[in-house]
């Protein structure tokens, strides 16, 4: 299992960022800023907290870093890649180096667990013989097994979010993005699939996980980014942002 | 190998595509019949038709009514002149009996006698002109007006005229009807299509995400809207592959088509129905794909 997500390839300089915005600014075409100057290096194997209320810019926030939409100003560097440099014909194989879960799971419905993650491969291009071989891998690495046949109507919250994780892992991405996913899961669910994300996170791969809930984000004691109205408000460590509030 | 891999991806999909959105695809499939239907009816009249007018163009000619009374010398000079006539393939004197004789033949095909109570009857002598093409009526008919030994000309030129209008006027209209059934069903492909993409817009949106490429997302949608062509125009040959045997009396009665010719021409058709259906069935599905596609990143 741990050699799933094992980085691979060209080792990466120490000081690299994995995400990085530089001077970034959003205004929307009603004169709305969604985002305003945001400065922010994530450097490989970083777990990172995204927080702030509703309408703040995470939501924005994440859609440059996966390119569904451009900044009107700035610089922004995924995974080693200038996206405003990017040509649109180049966008798929930045998404096939971000892996990304929200919220609402976002499963099709009238396919298996086993066929959910196999779809990711298959509409990739990915070989027969290859998603035969990853999808139990990444089924095995989720915990979901022995629910590769079932409909996602036949799963927990809980279980959903794990095949959205197990997709979102296909082509093992070096970024995961998660998007509130324990907005709509019980306490006990969201420790589990925090649990999830700290061993892929511990796998090398670097996590940044919006979120509005308060109690995980004070008990990791990670790195936190608040927004408020479009600004970076914080940058620090879990502990100094406890502190504050 | 990837190729492969990709044209069975889009293949399967659009065809689970087709029937899970069953009643759409098939109302786009009977728009499409209908269309070729049009279509296929418009080609065999138009083609009947040419082939109608090739042959009554083939019999156009002149023919000369003479003066009465010019003796055979003179009427040898006047087949010569007029065979060294531009555009004049052959000349054919008929002399007063021999044209006597065909109206009693004339007569004897209807099952009667001519009869003129005895009257003693003088036919006047014609000459007929076989022209090397159906243009060079006109110039041949000048030419004879100012003869004083010709007193009347006629040709068919006007029928062939007539012919040449009606069959303008029905293509015309025809092309016109098939162009509106046209932009109607591309419309329907539009429609079967855009629903079929928006009733799919999860996994469209999940391909996305897992940087799927524009091609993977594309092709099995367009063709989808290929397959309600190609379906469209399979029935439609069929059908007219059905009625072809029963209606080819017709086209050789009416339309003097002969069959080695209609052989021919029903693989011709076939070819154009294939394309057209092929052709609007990749159009529609491709304008609707592409209007989702351009306003989604």
């Amino acid at each position: 299992m741990t050699s799933l997500l094992r980085r691979r390839g060209r080792p990466q300089p120490p000081d690299a960022s994995v995400i990085g915005l530089s001077g970034v600014w959003m205004t929307y075409p009603n004169g709305k800023v969604a985002l305003a100057d945001i400065t922010v290096d994530i450097p490989p194997g970083d777990f990172v907290f995204l927080v702030g209320p509703s309408g703040a810019g995470k939501s924005t926030f994440i859609r440059l870093l996966i390119r569904e939409q451009m900044p009107t100003s700035g610089r922004v560097r995924v995974a080693g890649r200038d996206l405003l440099r990017m040509r649109r014909g180049q966008v798929p194989a930045l998404r096939r180096r971000i892996g990304i879960v929200f919220q609402d799971f976002r499963l099709l419905p009238s396919k298996t667990v086993w066929e959910n993650v196999a779809f990711a491969l298959e509409v990739t291009g990915t070989p027969r013989a290859v998603v035969r071989e990853r999808v139990p891998q990444l089924l095995n690495l989720v915990g979901l097994h022995e629910h590769a046949h079932h409909l996602p109507t036949q799963l927990s919250g809980g279980e959903q979010q794990r095949t959205a994780i197990a997709r979102a892992l296909v082509h093992d991405p070096p970024i995961l993005i998660a998007d509130e996913p324990t907005g709509n899961l019980d306490p006990v669910t969201s420790w589990d699939i925090i649990q999830l994300l700290i061993q892929i996170n511990q796998l090398g791969t670097t996590v940044l996980m919006a979120t509005h809930n308060q109690e995980i984000v004070n008990a990791m004691r990670r790195r936190v980014l608040a927004l408020e109205n479009g600004h970076l408000v914080r940058d620090e460590s879990t502990a100094a942002y406890e502190r504050r509030y | 190998m990837g190729f492969a891999r990709f044209v069975g991806f889009s293949v399967l999909r659009a065809w689970q595509g087709f029937w899970r959105n069953a009643m759409m695809s098939l109302a786009a499939t009977a728009t499409v019949i209908l269309m070729l239907v049009l279509l296929a009816a418009l080609f065999i009249v138009i083609a009947g038709l040419n082939s109608g007018l090739e042959f009554v163009e083939s019999k156009v000619g002149v023919t000369a009514e003479l003066q009465d009374g010019l003796t055979d010398g003179q009427a040898e000079e006047l087949v010569a002149e007029v065979a060294a006539l531009p555009g004049v393939a052959d000349v054919d004197y008929i002399s007063p009996d021999e044209a006597l004789a065909r109206l009693r033949a004339a007569f004897a095909e209807r099952g009667e006698e001519l009869d003129f109570g005895g009257a003693d009857i003088q036919l006047q002598a014609t000459i007929e002109i076989a022209l090397e093409e159906p243009d060079f009526a006109r110039d041949v008919s000048l030419a004879l007006t100012e003869r004083r030994d010709v007193t009347r000309i006629t040709t068919r030129q006007q029928e062939v005229d007539t012919l040449v209008g009606i069959i303008n006027v029905i293509r015309t209209v025809g092309i016109g009807a098939v162009g509106l059934v046209g932009l109607t069903v591309l419309f329907m492909i539009i429609n079967t299509i855009r629903i079929a993409v928006y009733s799919r817009a999860r996994e469209i949106e999940i391909m996305r995400l897992v940087g799927a490429s524009d091609s993977f997302i594309r092709w099995p949608f367009i063709l989808e809207g290929i397959l309600c062509g190609l379906i469209g125009a399979m029935v439609t040959i069929a059908l007219v592959a059905a009625i072809w045997e029963p209606i080819q009396p017709v086209m050789v009665a009416v339309f003097q088509m002969p069959t080695s010719v209609s052989r021919e021409f029903l693989a011709t058709l076939a070819l154009l129905l294939f394309g057209v259906g092929l052709g609007v069935g990749a159009l529609g599905s491709w304008i609707s794909v592409r209007s989702y596609l351009a306003g989604s990143s």
